[in-house]
């Protein structure tokens, strides 16, 4: 059996004592589990002390008020799945949500854990006999990147499929960054272009995500998500596309596009300028759904063909925007 | 922590997870360890209720109730699911099934009454190797929506017979449905420890030594072993026997194991693994056919199992032909020729292989093993460690899925054997996923210049086909592989002439082996998806084309195999009728199409692997005036149903209760020899077997029955449950006979044997390899959505119809239909055991994980609509033939047949892949 290397449970009463704990051990934090134990599985990490999370109250539940939607960062993804008022007022959410993983997975892990997802590479997921018999990478014990062929960067890919989503949502973290301090950080700043586990966030490692929220949208809001993975369960997304949108009638008066699976951050459309203010018809579809294609820029350090995926990140936007399009 | 309503101490290290606590510490084995990392849901348990992999999830932080499959039932017996499972044949090797039924659970206490897809989605997360989910789905079904009774009975059994032909259980199907059978990692030995292989980063090197001083003296480690303490070349081929248990001289890939420890627990025994040091000589590696066959190439084998130095890189070389293969196809109407490239895959049992070894006092080696070959590795372990077979005990328990993958001696038997010697106590090795991908065996990558000419009438007059293989760096079954990739292609189509050369080259990969369909599945995919380019080329129906070629029963193909009994036009038939062919193909919308295919397969090989005149198949009956009927046999019940196929031919004899009958299989102390589950020979050689047996001890009870009627035996009838007198009004129960034949005869017993009596197989060298004494035929009709924008194939329908003979138990039938099914759409669809060729990477597995290695969820597999055609073969039981492999070779030409229909590309390389669809759509 694959075997995670001993560490000493941590199991704090309270966030600031998590927080505490953090800052002062060689620690990790757990949520669900269902990606850090592979990743202590595959000794991508040997921290000394594992901070169980899960018994921490109040940083789960639903609270939907009357400007945001607040997700406790421990709040199964199963249950965001299920609520119909996130399927009704974010849509997309819900569906990226569901996209996630396996059923299992889903009810074990956590949308926080989810955003906080470790990025991911072909070279770095794998066991430590494989990863030796390679050569470390950069992103674990190493000194090259295998994906780019060089020591320069890490670019392992941000392969959280709410992220794309709650990015196009403009979503913004509640962090416990220290005992008592609670940073907002909109979810658009949280990653850098760095893909190693120290560095792919803009906010201290200790920082605990207590609660997503999530704007409530205007009027007219229609979002939607789309994966591209091999199979339609348990997979990783070889791509997420992410749509959200505001029409007035038929106009469209604002719109994100967010881009999942390619390298450390999500990517996030700059301007869209050509899709808003006007109807979506199809020439606006294809020059967006073009200009897309050309933004992508699939790795290998993931699965599945780079020029395919580049392909259809231009098939998957036009096919977002054509379900979106009033 | 709470477990099925009891407390339990979790009294272990931090680090463990609930599978481990619940596993090695509560006893409660019903949740599986499969893939090491929440990929395939074999460890699923319930917490509060919600279905929780428990191998990602630490023991200390369960706050919840846990449920595991052993809490499902009451006193009031199984639960609905559990009964359900049983009832409908969803069971096969029941390893994953106890996470399933948990997530099925989950499912109707949400949701009372699912509809298919709510099923299939919240089973997504299980994977299943061997049903195909078409069963389980109707499980789940049943059980939300109608009483499952007990005892369940049988159905109706075929004309004539009282048992034989009827739908009924599976032996053993609730105990692994309840989780209460027991697999190798659930048993438990006092003072057990635990055994680890260190393996090989390097694709080829040589050892220059092996320091393994540290390794031993670190506390706890008991044993350590190396390559040069188990020096005996083996192969369970015996005539290549070019491995050895642990490297000796070269590591010939990665993952080759090189030395192997046992401890007190595997964390120690990892640890004492890094601790040994390994002096390698890095050289170069040749990792694909065209590097091996390269002049110059460096030479994965300097020299073979006699010491004879090696030139080339070419382990085996075979040239047949047959008729005057150039001169048809000069004057052939139509010709196709072209190259075509077969991907590797591998079995994916979700068991890992497991072997647990204890020695006793007077130096008797007891295995336990998660294998399907008990008597070949029986065998073997004699040898490699040198003692007499007669103080060797294989035992197989409960195995987890084989498929081929687990039909040789493997590392870890013979190196748990050795540890436990040195340890003086018993020693369990258990693989990690990664550690089954590189064991693998799994099937050969091939690459075909492939010819196939026909006349204006559509009959096929030659096929040329030159054949290589990628075997990978040793030879498993390679020579029969690499015959097997020529001999067991013509049929049931009929070839006027035949040539293939065929060679099996040497790479510095994971050995391949047999996988379902052992070496034939490959060239199907050339043949079949050529066939169709002649149809069209004639103006033929793809369908119409098949039958102008389909053999007749009784007729020899060219290569000289007799077919004792074909029924391969039926089989098109039904897919013909249940596709609804002849208004829809060639007719759909673009996007989506049908295609067919067909093939033919062996009900085992008509000599054993090593020459000899025993019986291949042996049983022995034991009957006693309980009425309990115990039947013994040296076969393994892999999940295909072989114990529960032995007990209907038992009863049919006796005309017992099937549920009377217990099969004692897979343990070569108990049972007398049978070679194994290999080529799909046990319903056929052990079912003659068990039928001789059957009919010896019912000519005992007959006449001792008539004996007391002071009749003869020949006016004594045998009906279910009784015996008559064919004239006068006298009978008598089934267990009162057995207490007049046991007081006649004294103890009761009889034996029956298996062995290929006549000369089969073609009169040449080679001739026999391919030979069977009868031959399965399927014909599959897949549908299948392709989106032309993204090239994402979706298989939607598809109707296989399999010629078994006689279905002694159409549902087990069934299950291997769908299961094969499903395993052939995963192949050509998603699945590829591919190595890296480029880079500093040049040599690793590109995944070897469940999550990296995709077999198809319920999701991706569609509901598989299995026909059953009987043709009935003249020398099977009761006129039986196989069912195990031979209906997944059609689904990979079917599926690239309906490829074409559906946007016109003719696919020739697999995986079909959606960037290759689009490569291909935009050429």
């Amino acid at each position: 059996m694959l075997r995670m290397p001993a560490f000493t449970l941590q199991q704090p009463a309270s966030v600031d004592e998590a927080v505490r704990m953090r800052a002062e051990l060689d620690s990790l934090y757990l949520a669900g589990g269902t990606d850090l134990l592979v990743n202590l599985k595959h000794h991508l990490q040997r921290p000394a002390h594992v901070i169980d999370l899960r018994g921490l109250p109040g940083l789960d539940g639903i609270e939907v008020g009357a400007d945001a939607i607040r997700i406790g960062a421990l709040t199964p993804l199963a249950t965001v799945e299920r609520d119909a008022r996130v399927r009704d007022i974010v849509p997309g959410l819900a569906e990226a949500v569901a996209s996630i993983a396996g059923p299992q997975h889903r009810e074990m892990g956590t949308l926080g854990g989810n955003v906080m997802l470790d990025t991911r590479c072909l070279f770095y997921n794998q066991t430590e006999a494989w990863r030796t018999a390679l050569g470390k990478c950069l992103k674990a014990d190493g000194d090259w990147c295998h994906v780019i062929g060089s020591p320069k960067a890490c670019v392992a890919a941000q392969s959280s499929d709410s992220v794309p989503m709650l990015t196009a949502l403009g979503a913004v973290l509640e962090l416990r960054t220290a005992p008592g301090e609670v940073r907002e950080v909109a979810l658009a700043d949280l990653f850098t272009k760095d893909g190693r586990y120290d560095r792919m966030h803009t906010v201290p490692r200790e920082s605990l995500l207590e609660a997503i929220r999530i704007p409530r949208p205007a009027a007219g809001h229609r979002s939607t998500y789309r994966k591209v993975r091999s199979r339609q369960a348990v997979d990783f997304p070889q791509l997420g596309v992410a749509v959200a949108a505001t029409f007035d009638g038929r106009t469209c008066t604002a719109v994100e596009i967010v881009l999942g699976a390619l390298l450390p951050s999500p990517r996030q459309l700059p301007t869209l300028d050509e899709a808003i203010g006007v109807e979506w018809t199809d020439a606006v579809v294809e020059a967006v759904a073009d200009r897309v294609r050309r933004f992508a820029r699939p790795q290998r350090s993931i699965h599945g063909d780079p020029a395919w995926r580049r392909h259809l990140a231009g098939v998957e936007t036009r096919r977002a925007m054509l379900y979106l399009r009033p | 922590m709470i477990v099925n309503g009891e407390k339990v101490e979790a009294d272990c290290p931090d680090h463990w997870t609930l599978l481990e606590l619940l596993r090695y510490r509560a006893g409660l084995t019903g949740a599986k360890q499969g893939c090491d990392k929440g990929d395939c849901g074999a460890c699923t348990v319930l917490v509060d209720g919600k279905p929780t992999l428990a191998c990602c999830t630490l023991a200390k932080t369960v706050r919840g109730e846990v449920t595991t499959i052993e809490g499902l039932a009451t006193p009031d017996g199984p639960h609905p699911l559990q009964r359900a499972f049983d009832a409908c044949g969803a069971l096969q090797c029941g390893f994953c099934q106890t996470g399933m039924i948990l997530s099925a659970k989950a499912l109707l206490d949400r949701n009372p009454s699912p509809d298919d897809a709510e099923i299939r989605q919240a089973l997504s997360g299980n994977l299943c190797r061997c049903t195909g989910y078409t069963k389980i789905v109707e499980a789940v079904k049943k059980a939300a929506t109608t009483q499952v009774s007990l005892p369940q009975k049988l159905g109706p059994a075929a004309e004539g017979f009282h048992v034989v032909g009827a739908r009924g259980r599976k032996a053993d199907a609730i105990g692994k449905a309840t989780g209460t059978t027991q697999y190798t990692d659930d048993l438990v030995r006092p003072r057990m420890a635990h055994g680890r292989i260190l393996r090989s980063p390097h694709a080829h090197a040589r050892i220059r030594s092996i320091d393994t001083s540290r390794a031993a003296a670190l506390e706890g480690v008991f044993a350590v072993i190396v390559g040069s303490e188990l020096p005996t070349p083996y192969c369970v081929i015996p005539w290549t026997p070019d491995e050895t248990a642990l490297a000796t001289d070269k590591v010939r890939y990665v993952g080759e194991g090189v030395a192997a420890v046992a401890a007190v627990d595997e964390d120690t025994a990892i640890r004492a693994l890094a601790l040994i040091e390994v002096d390698y000589e890095v050289l170069s590696a040749v990792l694909t056919p065209d590097e091996a066959l390269a002049t110059d190439a460096p030479r994965v084998h300097e020299s073979d199992w006699k010491g004879r130095e090696r030139r080339d890189n070419v382990c085996k070389e075979v040239v047949l032909e047959f008729g005057d293969v150039d001169a048809a196809l000069g004057s052939a109407a139509a010709t196709v020729q072209g190259h075509w490239s077969y991907a590797g895959s591998t079995h994916g049992a979700i068991e890992p292989h497991c072997a647990l070894a204890e020695w006793d006092a007077d130096g008797r080696l007891t295995l336990w093993s998660a294998t399907q070959v008990m008597h070949y590795l029986h065998r073997e372990l004699a040898r490699q460690l040198d003692v007499p077979e007669s103080k060797v005990r294989v035992v197989q328990p409960a195995i987890g899925g084989a498929f081929g993958g687990k039909s040789e001696p493997f590392d870890l038997e013979i190196c748990a054997a050795l540890l436990a010697k040195k340890a003086g106590r018993p020693v369990k090795i258990l693989y990690t996923r990664e550690e089954v991908f590189y064991a693998h065996r799994g099937r050969h990558p091939m690459e075909f210049d492939f010819r196939i000419s026909a006349d204006a009438d559509g009959r096929i007059t030659a096929v040329d086909n030159d054949i290589v293989l990628d075997g990978g760096a040793y030879h498993s079954f390679g020579l029969v592989t690499t015959y097997y990739a020529g001999q067991l292609l013509p049929g049931p189509l009929r070839f006027g002439t035949y040539r293939f050369r065929s060679r099996r080259v040497y790479t510095n990969k994971p050995c391949c082996g047999p996988k379902r369909g052992h070496g034939s599945v490959q060239p199907r995919f050339p043949l079949e998806t050529a066939i169709d380019e002649l149809a069209a080329q004639l103006g033929l129906d793809p369908i119409e084309i098949r039958r102008i070629n389909a053999m007749e029963s009784g007729e020899t193909t060219v290569n000289g195999q007799l077919v004792p009994s074909t029924g391969i036009l039926a089989c098109l038939d039904a897919v013909e009728a249940g596709s609804d062919w002849k208004a829809r193909h060639g007719k759909l919308p673009f996007g989506r199409g049908l295609g067919v295919a067909t093939s033919m397969y062996i009900s085992g090989t008509a000599y054993p692997i090593y020459p000899n005149d025993m019986p291949q198949s042996g049983v022995q009956i034991r009957a006693d005036r309980s009425g309990r009927i115990t039947v013994f046999s040296g076969t393994n019940d892999i999940g295909q149903g072989s114990s529960a196929t032995l007990a209907w031919i038992v009863a049919e004899e006796l005309g017992c209760d099937p549920d009377d009958v217990h099969v004692v299989s897979g343990d070569t102390q108990l049972c007398p020899v049978d070679l194994g589950a290999y080529s799909s020979r046990v319903t056929y050689m052990a079912g003659i077997a068990a039928r001789e047996a059957g009919q010896a001890l019912r000519a005992k009870i007959m006449a001792a029955v008539a004996e007391h009627w002071g009749t003869t035996a020949s006016r004594v009838v045998v009906e279910p449950g009784r015996l008559r007198h064919a004239e006068e009004d006298r009978q008598v129960g089934f267990v009162d006979a057995l207490r007049l034949a046991e007081s006649r005869y004294g103890v009761l017993g009889s034996t029956g044997g298996y062995k290929t009596t006549k000369k089969l197989g073609g009169d040449y060298r080679g001739g026999t390899i391919g030979a069977s004494p009868a031959y399965s035929a399927t014909a599959h009709v897949a549908e299948v959505d392709v989106d032309p924008d993204t090239g994402i194939v979706k298989l939607v329908n598809l109707w296989a119809a399999h010629d078994c003979g006689r279905a002694i138990n159409p549902t087990l039938v069934e299950g291997q239909i769908e299961g094969s099914v499903h395993m052939g759409l995963s192949e050509a669809l998603y699945e590829h055991h591919d190595f890296y060729l480029e880079g500093r990477e040049r040599g690793l597995h590109r995944g070897p994980s469940l999550l990296d290695y995709r077999i198809a969820t319920a999701l991706d597999t569609p509901p598989i609509a299995a026909s059953i055609v009987e043709s009935l073969d003249p020398g099977g039981p009761y006129g039986a033939k196989e069912a195990g492999e031979g209906p997944l070779h059609p689904a990979i030409p079917a599926i690239a047949n309906a490829i074409h229909d559906a946007v016109g590309i003719r696919l020739r390389t697999m995986p079909f892949t959606p960037d290759r669809i689009l490569a291909a759509l935009e050429a």
